[in-house]
């Protein structure tokens, strides 16, 4: 019989020191998730532009882009989706039942990982014209 | 035991549409990302470029779908915390109404967006 552990809820933010690998891949989780459903209202508000014609999404695209702030801002929201990418496939393989006993290998891996490929792209994000 | 902890009640539909669009997204969002800030810069998108690419049946039908399983996911994910943070009762099922209308609404502008953006019809 397997033997089981009380751990207390995740909900109770306050206990945050206690907190195993497992439950900050669960927070950073519903985080990332958080971020990017709010970020999906506002690309299809910003790309709502192309309604009225090239002239003002070019122009709201253009202007935006041409921020140093949303370049940054672009970082950020790819970080955040390439962590809910690599933690949403170790999710896959955790409720397969496959890697359970390195699920919190496999969630610093995501974070290694996640840190990587943001690294390597800062240079393309923050590259091109800005005002 | 193994650290399992999920907002979901295992075995329901939501809980298996999360999984089946999760298995889509994870392909389709990173295609987005290289598309369109590693093979053509953001900075650099214009209407006529989105259009080119929007009018390739292809093309056309992932975004939409991707338009689709991203509004369900991300919607079905916020209510499915929201209920495991205790929402109950009145509470929950107006959350849950003003949820499924503000995906509604979503995917109809989404979808108008992306018929302005194509020659396909």
């Amino acid at each position: 019989m397997s033997q089981s552990y009380n751990r207390g809820t995740v909900e109770d933010f306050g206990r945050w020191r206690e907190f195993s690998a497992g439950m900050w891949a669960w927070i950073f989780h519903k985080f990332t998730g958080w971020v990017l459903v709010g970020y999906l209202f506002t690309h299809i508000a910003v790309l709502s532009t192309a309604i009225s014609g090239a002239e003002l999404y070019n122009g709201t695209l253009g202007g935006l882009e041409a921020l140093l702030v949303i370049r940054f801002l672009e970082v950020g929201l790819l970080a955040v989706a390439v962590f809910h990418i690599l933690n949403g496939l170790r999710l896959l393989f955790v409720d397969l039942g496959v890697g359970l006993e390195a699920q919190d290998k496999s969630f610093y891996a995501s974070m290694v990982l996640t840190g990587a490929i943001v690294v390597a792209s800062i240079p393309t994000f923050l590259g091109g014209k800005l005002v | 035991m193994a650290e399992h902890y999920s907002s979901f009640q295992r075995k329901g539909s939501r809980w298996l549409l999360q999984r089946i669009t999760a298995v889509f997204l994870v392909g389709v969002l990173a295609f987005h990302f290289m598309l369109l800030h590693f093979v053509n810069h953001a900075a650099e998108i214009t209407l006529a470029g989105t259009t080119a690419r929007m009018s390739s049946v292809g093309y056309f039908a992932t975004m939409w779908l991707f338009l689709v399983t991203a509004t369900f996911h991300g919607v079905n994910g916020v209510y499915n915390a929201l209920v495991n943070q205790g929402l109950d009762g009145t509470q929950k099922q107006a959350v849950k109404w003003l949820l499924v209308v503000a995906s509604v609404l979503l995917v109809a502008q989404g979808t108008r967006v992306a018929l302005a953006m194509t020659n396909l019809i």
